[in-house]
């Protein structure tokens, strides 16, 4: 048990640090993927590609600006509305035709877009890693009592709560997240009472595009940019989705913590068997709780 | 009236099929099959090897060409997949009759090939897999490497970490087989020369492992005094930016193979961690031979880069090609094979020697650390450290126990 010996107080609180700041991007993702699943009851397998290419557009936006820390603060903030673009395009033309088909159906539809944009990704940047420098400020670390903390993540920590807090708005004071919360428990309804549902709809899948849009240009400095990042992380996002309670925001939030965290206690305490420590945690809380957490909309 | 425009269909398929499989190739021409990945990632390393091949086959052609014949080549890509090399080989072999078949870069095709090559006895020269099998336990009279192995990365980097003064070792990697190999190859071999080491843990990540940071992190919790990096292809790069990012590579010294590759450090730029050890088979800027700087320039004029250790294999590989013919007196695949174990020829890192027991190309390694340097926009090796051929190469023994135990 040697690597007990090493354990420390501000190893724990470094890597707990970390953690947190790995659960925001999972957090940010997999709320917007929750948000279409409780609304629009479309388990989208496409979220992931979205999140790729709002990576692929932060690159290349950063890049029109010779990669200057400029450059990425501007694809940041660019990257989520084309990516919110593009799904607002594939909405109306293509989502919207399908909203009363069963879900295998959307499932399969979703998964064959999944595909497309991978190649589609493909023909516009080719298949070759890229790479985005942080901007000059968030580069480097602090360190603090001996700990060292990833400029960077503290950014993306920081962050973690507006994009929460705007969720919670968002969903609870506005009127139209109020018509859609209504929308997810019975759509007739609320169609009934002289609301045009379908745009109801295209905005909350614009919204849940948007956030995997943001999640791809936060993440795009930590790593490197590839064709492959869309599976790896849609796999991570449904199943916070699952722990979290299928449609509930909240329950994404919880999940991408759990997820987050045990990944990186994980690698902390058992490196070698880090990989298996976030889906043990799944299979735990899928014995005792099949539904999920928090309450599931389905 | 049916029947007969069937068989006129029938006709003319076969007319076509009997007309494609007259052999293509011209008597006076010595042609050479290239298998490699020329799509996806990999890609950039299999076109320096051609790059370098067809400058050294150029230059061969133009003063004369061998035994009197022009060398040629054909290449098929082989998508980094076993079964699409595998049929491209037959292929190569079946339809074009190539002489010979060169490449690739993924060390599983590489060993499918081989034993495909000892089948149909015709010569097989790896230019980029890096199995210590192909020249080991699954080495056999038709197959040659051109590139260094696991076993060779190990020793040399036992060598060169043993003179640095670090006693407790962290392990990390990609979790598959060619960073066990690597890992372990170091590691047995540092064990023996200094027998003093620790290994405190290791870390093994899923192969395209997004974020390294917490990875990072729990390794300078545990404080080691150096990190063995074990990463593949996919995984240097963003390892590196992560070390940079973090600030890693100022807390802890950390060795990694490819680090100081052009090839790793060019698509990095400036964005890439200094201090960094790492060793490699070649450098532009080393050694400072005129012979080097010769095969710069002239790469440098055909192809507007810096050449990397991939264009010198492609170039040295065509070399030896040329030669072995000669030696062998004409174009025989037994003789060639024959020929080209225990050739030398001059390269621009001085004379190299084909294994006379297991055909493994005899390299020196560099080991060298990452610096920023005035005039280049990316980083480059510095403090370099020579490894000769010698002390890292296979024995005759290791290889005979090598295939003993297969």
């Amino acid at each position: 048990m040697d690597w007990l010996s090493t354990l420390t107080a501000g190893g724990l609180v470094q890597q707990f640090i970390v953690g947190l700041s790995r659960s925001t991007i999972l957090f940010i993702v997999s709320s917007g993927l929750s948000l279409v699943l409780g609304v629009l009851r479309i388990p989208n397998v496409a979220h992931g590609s979205l999140y790729m290419l709002g990576a692929f557009l932060c690159f290349s936006i950063a890049s029109l600006f010779d990669n200057s820390s400029m450059g990425f603060w501007i694809g940041l903030a660019l990257a989520p509305f084309c990516v919110a673009f593009v799904s607002l395009v594939a909405e109306r033309t293509l989502f919207s035709r399908l909203y009363d088909r069963e879900h295998l159906m959307l499932l399969l539809f979703t998964f064959a877009l999944m595909l497309l944009c991978r190649d589609a990704v493909k023909i516009i940047w080719g298949s070759e890693y890229r790479s985005l420098a942080p901007p000059v400020a968030l580069q480097g670390s602090f360190s603090v009592f001996g700990m060292l903390l990833p400029k960077y993540n503290l950014f993306l920590l920081g962050l973690g709560p507006f994009v929460a807090v705007g969720l919670w708005f968002l969903t609870q004071k506005t009127k139209i997240g109020k018509i859609a919360r209504a929308a997810a428990v019975d759509r007739d309804m609320v169609g009934a009472v002289g609301i045009n549902v379908s745009w109801v709809f295209a905005f909350v899948f614009v919204i849940g595009c948007f956030l995997a849009g943001l999640g791809g240009a936060l993440v795009a400095p930590t790593q490197n940019i590839n064709q492959g990042m869309d599976h790896t992380l849609i796999m991570e996002a449904f199943l916070i989705v699952i722990i979290g309670g299928l449609g509930n925001v909240w329950g994404a939030l919880l999940g991408a913590l759990i997820f987050g965290l045990t990944d990186s206690m994980g690698i902390l305490v058992w490196p070698q068997f880090s990989i298996v420590f976030p889906y043990a945690v799944v299979v735990i809380v899928l014995i005792f709780r099949p539904t999920g957490l928090l309450k599931s909309t389905w | 009236m049916k029947r007969s425009l069937i068989s006129i269909f029938a006709l003319f398929i076969s007319a076509v099929i009997v007309v494609w499989s007259v052999p293509v190739q011209a008597a006076d021409e010595i042609k050479v099959g290239i298998i490699d990945t020329y799509s996806g990632p990999p890609s950039s390393y299999a076109l320096d090897v051609l790059d370098g091949f067809k400058l050294a086959m150029n230059k061969i052609n133009a003063s004369g060409g061998v035994l009197g014949k022009k060398l040629a080549y054909v290449t098929r890509d082989d998508k980094f997949k076993v079964d699409l090399g595998l049929t491209s080989a037959k292929e190569l072999i079946m339809r074009e009759n190539v002489n010979l078949l060169v490449g690739t870069i993924n060390s599983a095709v590489s060993l499918a090939v081989s034993d495909l090559a000892k089948k149909e006895k015709i010569p097989f020269i790896v230019t980029y897999g890096k199995s210590s099998n192909i020249t080991g336990a699954k080495g056999h009279k038709f197959v040659f490497n051109m590139n260094e192995n696991t076993e060779m990365i190990g020793k040399a980097a036992a060598i060169g970490l043993s003179k640095r003064p670090f006693v407790k070792y962290w392990i990390a990697g990609d979790d598959y087989e060619y960073g066990h190999a690597v890992a372990d190859g170091v590691w047995n071999h540092l064990k023996k020369i200094k027998p003093d080491v620790q290994l405190m843990g290791q870390s093994w990540w899923k192969v395209g492992e997004p974020d390294f940071t917490p990875y990072i992190t729990s390794i300078l919790s545990a404080k080691p005094d150096a990190v063995i990096v074990a990463t593949g292809g996919a995984g240097c790069i963003p390892f590196l930016k992560a070390a940079k990012n973090t600030g890693f590579n100022e807390k802890i010294p950390m060795f990694m193979h490819t680090a100081t590759e052009l090839s790793t450090l060019r698509p990095l730029g400036l964005d890439a961690p200094e201090g960094v050890i790492g060793t490699s088979n070649y450098y532009f800027y080393f050694p400072e031979t005129d012979a080097n700087k010769v095969f710069v320039e002239e790469f440098r004029k055909a192809y507007d880069r810096y050449p990397s250790f991939g264009s010198l294999i492609g170039w040295y590989t065509a070399n030896f090609i040329a030669k072995a013919y000669e030696k062998a007196g004409k174009v025989d695949a037994e003789k060639f094979a024959e020929a080209l174990t225990g050739l030398s020829i001059d390269t621009p890192i001085g004379p190299l020697t084909v294994g006379k027991f297991d055909n493994q190309l005899m390299l020196p390694m560099f080991m060298g650390v990452t610096k920023k340097v005035a005039g280049y926009d990316f980083l480059i090796a510095s403090e370099i450290m020579t490894i000769p051929a010698q002390e890292i190469v296979t024995t005759e023994e290791e290889v005979k126990k090598a295939r003993e135990q297969k």
